[in-house]
């Protein structure tokens, strides 16, 4: 399985919280943007893709012409949605398959084909959920993050709970059938009462995913620069995300993964991928890889990306056998249904390389904070939001 | 033997005594530029903090006025109240004392008390005024408090600028002139006086040494008076100040005595070395194993490093043998080691030096005095580490080291400094005056009041104008308690600590409160206590952790949420397991830090 990544580094404005890669008063380069996506895909061209991700910043502010030429460009390089007959380690065994640019993403006969766009609520137009459908996006995650009108001012959302409530309704109207919201906990004044209001709006419009972030104050963000005093604490945020995903399983969302909650085979696949070790690249600045067990990334900066698009690689990094294995470990263990397979592990990385998080896994499950199934190992849901506790335990190496 | 001249300078820290010594060198064509600055501070650390531990000594020919060459030993002193007994061996080799004094500061508490020691040696002193060249030079006070608080004729002092070198030939002159040559027969059985020595790693310890009568060249045989230990003499020498071999050194001389004596704490400053032919020969009077008088333990962060820190240590020693250590072991901190030291200043140095130059990361516990504990049953014991106190119980009482302190500050601090002395339980038994402008405070201070801290708390009340200098003088009863801290039921015995009744609790208050700033919050609640005994005094929980997750969008940046992880790991292996709870080092250095 492998996925494809295209990040659009362009918003409005900056978020107070974020420290994405992502510029403000820079969408005069969009056109020359998406040229240079295409030269950057051009170098890896012959790859095929099962699943899409246009993420941001704020890819909505492409607009419904550029979407049209960076997917159709897209396309041409890359066979995007099509499942190869795939050996048990997940890898393609014929890379070099015709291509057949016909295939639109939302009509693959494989239920794992997924192509998504993130839109922001004030710049989800008609004109452009409508080019997105048409460009074979089938998948829609919208940045609501809240809809108390106080709390998204307090971070410097620029859109309203109305607007938000739209964005969806137009995302339905356009046609989208499969749609994930996204919501913040922590936001200042946020109150049980407020964030309850939150989701059970959002649930009344028929959503199938949500995703549930924790405010993080990351350093150099204006957030963490100024904290406004009304910030809830640790405490309080583990209290309201505790209660959140209450109300979430019991309106039917499984809760696969630390932050996401999904109806029952709404999974993003695309995200899956990642915390199944799996492969994707990643197109732009700052976009992260993981290709033939390698990670790299393109440099966080859009000028020289803008140049040299093909020549932005860094921060490439190879791990032994041992540390991929603790890696696949931690990233597997956030799957909270899923949970990782020991005997999957092993089969993959060999016996030394994992005796040591074997033994590790035993222990934290004699202890309680992980919950044990024949050879599949969970996170006890008690210890999901002190799972970093964990995590680092099997990263360290004597 | 006749023109010889054995000298040392004497002077409260920072007056000169360094830069004057590389002027004589220089002088004297011992050095050639003023490159080597501060010859006689080798070591960077003593450099940076300005003060002399090693004391070494240097030969320096000199043609006098009179026409006839000399030979000038200048043996220099440990600068540091912590070293009062090594001063007085340095002294012990000489017939004579330049005593320097600051022109912009005047005499000070180490001044005085150098000075007495000088003259309770029976050396001539050559009264001298250093940084004359300085704009606030007050050279008359100077020479006023040096006849007023040490009964010095005042107008015989040389003025001196050590900086320019202005006055120093006339000094080197005055030396030659005023110091009486060395008595000595040099027929009469060998006697020596060992008021150095260093280790050389080829030629195991080299003592420096003084000979009063004999003589000494390779072949002979030695004894160590204390030890009665005999050794073969490899090489004889001066100090030029690198070791210049000779054929002997006879009495009267200064030089260094090579004998493949390989164990280091063989050699102890003050000790006699005598012919083995004439073993009666009486040592030389004074001598005695410098007792150390603050400890403290010291641990690796890994237990793994316990094998590199003996090692450290051992080399250490050999530079410094005034440092006595033995093993020792915590049930919070694993094997680490006791480290006897001569004061705190020269436990900061120690531990400063042993992370520096041997790259060792380090717990260092509370410094301690020793105390004597009386036990019901009639009993004593000396104990310099509070986990080994015996149970309240079994006391019947308690004995602490108290010393003479002496402090000279200008008149408008006495206030702040008196306060400060009298919160840390200090007596004042004379206030005295050297001069219109200053006073001279004694008191009989408890030490363990004056290792926490309070030289630099001094400092600061007196805007770096106090000075002081103390010596032991003797134990006294005092009400104490030993006050233990408990973490999640498991008592950590490096926090445990020795105070005075009245004050534990307000101690173990604050101690417990800032342990619940220090340790994060785990998986669990931590409760922290401090009990005297078995009754609690002091308590604050740690809540259980409740949030560490990575429940952010983060895309497909795995690698940096990785090397997060791998960060936390790596930062809990640095810290310290109690019981189940991990503690961090500087939990252990908040003891250093309780009054603050």
């Amino acid at each position: 399985m492998r996925g494809l990544y295209v990040h659009i580094p362009f918003c409005v404005k900056k978020c107070a919280y974020c420290d994405f890669y992502s510029l403000p008063d820079r969408q005069s380069a969009m056109q020359s943007y998406v040229q240079a996506l295409l030269i950057e895909a051009e170098k890896y061209q012959g790859l095929d893709f099962e699943t899409l991700y246009f993420g941001g910043g704020t890819p909505s502010l492409l607009g419904a012409e550029n979407l049209r030429v960076l997917s159709d460009g897209l396309r041409k390089l890359f066979r995007v949605g099509v499942t190869l007959s795939l050996d048990t380690n997940g890898t393609n065994v014929s890379g070099n398959l015709q291509r057949d640019s016909s295939l639109d993403f939302h009509r693959s006969q494989n239920d794992k084909t997924e192509a998504t766009i993130e839109v922001n609520p004030e710049s989800a137009a008609p004109d452009f959920l409508k080019a997105a459908l048409e460009c074979g996006f089938n998948r829609i995650s919208i940045g609501v993050q809240s809809l108390n009108d106080a709390e998204l001012k307090a971070v410097g959302r620029i859109h309203t709970a109305t607007q938000a409530i739209d964005a969806v309704k137009q995302a339905q109207a356009a046609g989208f059938q499969n749609i994930s919201c996204d919501l913040i906990i922590g936001l200042p004044g946020q109150t049980w009462r407020s964030l309850k209001s939150s989701i059970s709006k959002l649930l009344a419009l028929k959503i199938q995913h949500i995703s549930v972030y924790c405010l993080s104050l990351e350093n150099e963000t204006p957030l963490a620069d100024d904290p406004p005093e009304n910030l809830p604490s640790d405490d309080k945020q583990v209290e309201l995300f505790e209660k959140a995903a209450a109300l979430l399983k019991s309106l039917g969302f499984g809760h696969y993964e630390i932050s996401n909650f999904a109806l029952p085979d709404y999974e993003c696949q695309h995200n899956l991928n990642y915390w199944r070790e799996g492969e994707y690249l990643g197109l732009g600045p700052a976009a992260a890889s993981h290709l033939e067990t390698i990670r790299f990334k393109n440099k966080p900066d859009l000028d020289v990306y803008l140049k040299r698009p093909t020549a932005q690689t860094t921060e490439v990094e190879q791990l032994d056998r041992e540390d991929k294995a603790r890696e696949e470990t931690i990233l597997r263990l956030r799957l909270l249904q899923e949970g990782i397979n020991l005997s999957q592990l092993r089969q993959k990385y060999g016996m030394l390389p994992t005796q040591e998080i074997v033994d590790n896994l035993a222990a934290m499950a004699a202890s309680g904070e992980l919950t044990r199934e024949g050879v599949t190992y969970r996170l006890h849901p008690a210890y999901i939001m002190t799972s970093n506790q964990i995590f680092a335990r099997i990263m360290a190496r004597d | 033997m006749e023109n010889i001249r054995n000298f040392c300078i004497i002077a409260h820290i920072d007056h000169g005594k360094s830069t004057l010594a590389d002027r004589m060198l220089e002088l004297t064509g011992v050095l050639h530029t003023t490159e080597n600055a501060q010859v006689l501070d080798s070591m960077d650390l003593e450099r940076e903090r300005g003060i002399t531990i090693k004391a070494k000594s240097v030969r320096m020919p000199f043609k006098s006025q009179d026409g006839k060459d000399y030979i000038l030993n200048l043996i220099d002193t440990p600068g540091h109240v912590d070293f009062n007994y090594e001063v007085s061996r340095s002294l012990k080799a000489c017939e004579g004392a330049i005593l320097l004094v600051d022109a912009s500061q005047g005499v000070e508490a180490q001044t005085i008390a150098n000075a007495y020691l000088a003259i309770d040696a029976g050396l001539e002193i050559i009264p001298v005024i250093n940084k004359i060249d300085l704009p606030n030079a007050m050279i008359d006070e100077c020479r006023q408090q040096l006849q007023d608080s040490l009964g010095i004729p005042g107008n015989t002092a040389l003025l001196v600028s050590a900086k320019d070198g202005k006055g120093v030939n006339d000094l080197l002159e005055a030396v030659v002139t005023l110091v009486p040559p060395p008595k000595g027969d040099v027929n009469e059985p060998l006697k020596c006086l060992i008021f150095d020595s260093f280790y050389d790693t080829y030629r195991g310890v080299i003592p420096h040494i003084r000979v009063f009568s004999g003589s000494l060249k390779h072949g002979d045989k030695i004894m160590i008076k204390s030890t009665g230990q005999v050794h073969e003499v490899d090489e004889v020498g001066y100090f030029t100040p690198a070791l210049t071999p000779t054929e002997k050194i006879q009495a009267g001389e200064v030089g260094y005595v090579g004998a493949i004596i390989k164990k280091v704490g063989s050699i102890h400053v003050g000790d006699t070395i005598v012919s083995p032919d004439f073993p009666a020969t009486p040592a030389i009077p004074g001598f005695r194993h410098s007792q150390p008088m603050v400890f403290c333990g010291i641990y690796p962060i890994s237990t793994n490093d316990y094998v590199k820190l003996t090692a450290a240590l051992e080399k250490f020693q050999l530079n410094d043998s005034s440092i006595v250590y033995e093993k020792e072991s915590s049930a919070a901190l694993g094997w680490g080691y006791r480290l006897g030291f001569m004061g705190m200043l020269h436990m900061e140095i120690t531990l400063e030096r042993l992370k520096r130059e041997y790259g060792q990361e380090l717990i260092a516990t509370m410094p301690s005095v020793i105390y004597k504990v009386y036990t019901t049953d009639g009993q004593f014991s000396l104990i310099d580490n509070p986990s080994k106190f015996p149970d309240p119980s079994r006391i019947d009482r308690i004995e602490e080291p108290v010393v003479k302190l002496q402090v000279i500050v200008p008149n408008e601090f006495v206030g702040p400094v008196m306060e400060l002395s009298d919160a840390k339980r200090a007596k004042l038994v004379a206030m005295d005056h050297p001069d219109r402008k200053r006073a001279l405070l004694t008191y009989d201070f408890p030490l363990a009041e004056m290792i926490t801290g309070y030289y630099d708390k001094l400092k600061s009340v007196s805007r770096g104008y106090a000075s002081m200098d103390y010596e032991f003088t003797g134990y006294q009863a005092g009400d104490f308690v030993k006050v233990d801290i408990l973490v999640k039921e498991n008592q950590v015995d490096a926090l445990s600590f020795i105070s005075v009744r009245q004050s534990a609790q307000p101690k173990a208050k604050g101690l417990i409160h800032k342990l619940r700033k220090l340790i994060p919050r785990q998986m669990f609640e931590i409760p922290l206590q401090a009990a005297i005994g078995a009754k609690v005094i002091a308590r604050e929980d740690i809540v259980a952790l409740r949030k560490d997750v990575l429940a952010k969008c983060y895309g497909g940046d795995i690698s940096r949420k990785r090397k997060l992880l791998e960060k936390q790991a790596e930062g809990k292996k640095k810290m310290k397991m109690v019981g189940a709870v991990v503690v961090p080092q500087e939990a252990f250095l908040l003891l250093l830090k309780m009054e603050e």
